[in-house]
């Protein structure tokens, strides 16, 4: 552990240590999951950093960073372990001959059916297992951090087979038997909210929403992630993507956009916001046509000065609302 | 504090959030690891622990506020101002209590020890967590839990009031200053405590009220949103506000959703078939024969052909809205669909789907899609005769046809062989009517006429009943 995490604010420390800024609420749903033990499903809209997250807390920790992908079709055979068949039958296969001299001498079917019975412990042993991200973080000899990533790809079925390792941080292989964590690993579980979750398996963790951060927050993440940025033009870039999100758009911007976009201004040698500029960088930051026109209609209305527009006004999610005209 | 946690458990849980008992230990367990001093930290520590939803968080907000923002802190305030007004005539309240308890301790009362309750104590101390605690109790015994309206605020303050002894306890205040007169107080004195012993009840009632009336701004909140949520359900699609539609938009999404996640499962089953010996056999040859490689039989997904027939004359507008919406979340979940609306003339719509996004294209389909007049009277023979006529070629033996309307007819021909001859071709045809059977075929509805040629009839007049339909429809 390069860094102890008494407290609430010490883990907001040596998180903003490693870079990444966050409110109190990240810091203490940290905190919490490693005093109890316990995993964390990490939710929210894509890009505010919730696989960022987990890798933090790993460097932070100092601790080995175990990632699983979750896909459609992902299966215990590729999340947890695997029996290598091609092995198992290259072993049989070179073995015969050791395997007549076990049979030797037997007479009858029975006799050389326990005989065989006896072995097969060597066929279903650790030797014969590929192991797959899940085994790994139980079986490691350290405390690992396990980044379990977009959960919500995942097959329903996958989840239920999760539950053993969340719960209980134990593997159970039939042939061989259980394998308990060494250490128990602190387990993120990240998703999109592309479906929801199983109640079994929100039951078994601690639950942590982030939100796209409020304008100070993202003012400081951009001057760490995007140091040599002027501070002026750091604050109109916030000010104006809080606006871009409160639009109704196929897909909101979030954190990550932000900071693309902030590099792209700087690579651009931007010293200022202006609506040409914003115009022609637009698609950096949102990826539909439609949405990007939809952002340049409303641009110079966004793009007045604060004192001459009383708040921003948020896009109603009314259904019967007209796509008139916006100037 | 653990009593609290739960009833605030059990708050959430009526306001329909899950809330499991492993989910209260495990708060409990978090604010073993916190301290409680920082609000915010309880807040997001207890949130963490018993809301795993993201929709779940704002109900948890305003309840949090409700519950949480301290009873005590009433009490407290009311309790304050009685000692306020206290010294304002010119009685030091804390001296005469301190007077009262050494009094008390000391044994100078004549006829042996007083005998306090404990109401009567936590007044006399000040004792205000005690108060609380005994508020709190006393409440629940007099069933506040059940309070429904401004109205009973009164009643079961009332009730509260009789179940922590209340009476009892004014006696016994106004006993013991004729006691500790007797026992030599001044006249004074005495009277003070008959004013302080007034001020604190009077404080106590208020409080009281006060519980009451936050007591039923929680169980009002928990009531409105069960309302909501339940009612959206069942609500007929007839009686839809703007706001409802957008609301049950996403209830569609979300079931949509879970459809596509049964789905999945099945599919996946489908796929770990059987072992393919030929081709393993073929694939394996270079190993001598031996199977180092194994190959699984692929199962072909039965994924049916929809063609969907949409009333869209006002009258059903906002079933065929529904069914619209549901059929296009699916629509990984079937071959092909072929969308079709209809008032009198029937129109294709299936590009306009593929032009807009579902949301605009419903929209644009329900007004006609362009290609049809929607401001005439239903015809379904006129309309079922143009499908016959035009796109019978759509329909084959795994064809599914969906009907959504209500068959009245406003007496034209029914032309009821024409449903006959698709569904002689399709694979089934089922039939949603918004209208219960018992209407059916009278007046102006044709459907009894209909009802011969469909493989399947339905109600479908709420949202549950359609999720139903949509359910064996996929499956």
């Amino acid at each position: 552990m390069s860094s102890p995490m008494e407290s609430v604010d010490a883990v907001q420390k040596s998180l903003e240590a490693e870079g990444y800024i966050c409110d109190r609420r990240i810091a203490t749903v940290v905190y919490l999951a490693m005093q109890l033990e316990k995993p964390v499903l990490v939710e929210g809209p894509a890009g505010v950093g919730k696989t960022e997250l987990a890798k933090v807390v790993a460097r932070a920790t100092g601790r080995p960073l175990i990632r699983l992908q979750c896909y459609e079709g992902l299966d215990e055979a590729k999340a947890l372990y695997e029996w290598e068949y091609s092995k198992q039958l290259l072993y049989t296969q070179i073995l015969k001959e050791k395997i007549s001299e076990v049979m030797e001498g037997t007479r009858t079917l029975r006799e050389a059916a326990e005989r065989v019975g006896a072995q097969d412990s060597v066929f279903f042993s650790d030797q014969f297992i590929v192991p797959r991200p899940l085994l790994h973080a139980i079986t490691a000899d350290e405390k690992s951090a396990l980044l379990i990533d977009e959960v919500d790809k995942s097959d329903p079925e996958f989840e239920a087979f999760l539950l053993e390792v969340l719960s209980d941080f134990q593997v159970t292989v039939p042939e061989i038997g259980t394998f308990q964590a060494k250490s128990k690993p602190i387990v993120f579980l990240t998703s999109n909210d592309a479906r929801e979750m199983s109640d079994a398996l929100k039951r078994r963790c601690l639950h942590l929403w982030i939100d796209y951060p409020s304008e100070d927050v993202e003012r400081k993440i951009l001057e760490v992630k995007v140091p040599g940025m002027d501070r002026k033009l750091a604050q109109d870039l916030v000010t104006l993507m809080h606006k871009i999100r409160s639009l109704d758009l196929k897909k909101t911007p979030s954190i990550s956009e932000t900071l693309d976009w902030a590099r792209a201004l700087l690579a651009l040698n931007a010293s200022a916001l202006e609506e040409d500029l914003v115009k022609e960088t637009m698609n950096v930051i949102l990826k539909y046509e439609a949405d990007i026109r939809k952002a340049q209609q409303e641009l110079s209305r966004m793009m007045a000065k604060p004192a001459a527009q009383p708040g921003a006004p948020a896009a109603p999610a009314d259904p019967a609302r007209k796509k008139g005209t916006l100037h | 504090m653990q009593r609290k946690i739960l009833e605030f458990a059990n708050l959430l849980r009526q306001s329909g959030l899950r809330v499991s008992v492993a989910e209260a230990i495990d708060a409990f367990q978090a604010l073993d690891e916190l301290s409680l001093d920082d609000r915010d930290v309880f807040r997001d520590a207890l949130r963490a622990s018993l809301v795993k939803r993201g929709d779940d968080i704002a109900t948890y907000d305003q309840l949090f506020d409700l519950y949480w923002s301290g009873f005590y802190d009433n009490l407290k305030n009311a309790f304050d101002s009685a000692t306020g007004s206290l010294a304002e005539q010119g009685i030091d309240v804390q001296q005469l209590l301190e007077q009262i308890r050494q009094m008390l301790e000391s044994g100078q009362l004549p006829e042996g020890e007083m005998d306090l309750g404990d109401l009567a104590r936590a007044l006399l101390t000040g004792d205000l967590n005690q108060l609380e605690q005994m508020i709190r109790a006393a409440a629940s015994q007099a069933g506040a839990a059940r309070i429904e309206n401004m109205l009973q605020i009164g009643f079961f303050s009332r009730r509260t009031m009789e179940q922590l002894g209340a009476e009892n306890a004014a006696g016994e205040l106004r006993d013991l200053a004729a006691r500790l007169r007797a026992a030599g107080m001044g006249d004074a004195e005495a009277e003070a405590i008959g004013k302080l012993a007034d001020r604190f009840f009077e404080a106590l009632r208020q409080s009281v009220r006060d519980y009451m009336d936050r007591e039923l701004q929680t169980r009002n909140f928990d009531y409105m949103e069960r309302f909501r949520r339940e009612a959206l359900f069942e609500k007929s699609f007839y009686s839809l506000t703007e706001e409802e539609i957008a609301r049950m938009r996403e209830v569609v999404n979300r079931l949509a959703q879970r459809i596509k996640n049964v789905m999945s499962i099945r599919k996946r089953r489908l796929k770990r078939g059987k072992l393919d010996l030929h081709t393993m056999l073929r694939r394996n040859a270079g190993h001598g024969g031996l199977p180092f490689e194994l190959v699984f039989k692929e199962r072909r997904k039965d994924r049916p052909k929809l063609v969907i027939l949409c009333d869209v004359s006002s009258s059903v507008a906002n079933v065929s809205r529904f069914m619209l919406q549901f059929v296009y979340s699916l629509q990984e979940c079937f071959t092909k669909i072929r969308a079709f609306v209809f008032v009198a003339e029937l129109g294709e719509v299936t590009q306009t789907f593929h032009d807009h996004e579902v949301s605009k294209a419903i929209e644009e389909a329900l007004e006609g899609g362009g290609v049809i007049n929607v401001y005439t009277r239903s015809n379904f023979g006129m309309a079922f005769h143009t499908f016959w006529r035009d796109f019978l070629s759509a329909v084959d033996a795994k064809t599914t046809v969906l009907v959504l309307g209500d068959a009245r007819n406003n007496y034209n021909d029914p032309k009821a062989w024409c449903l006959r001859d698709i569904h002689n071709k399709a694979k089934n045809v089922i039939w949603l009517n918004p209208e219960s059977p018992s209407a059916w075929g009278f007046g102006d509805s044709v459907m009894d006429k209909y009802l011969p040629f469909t493989t399947l009839a339905e109600e479908c007049r709420n949202l549950r009943q359609l999720s139903r339909i949509v359910d064996r429809l996929v499956l």
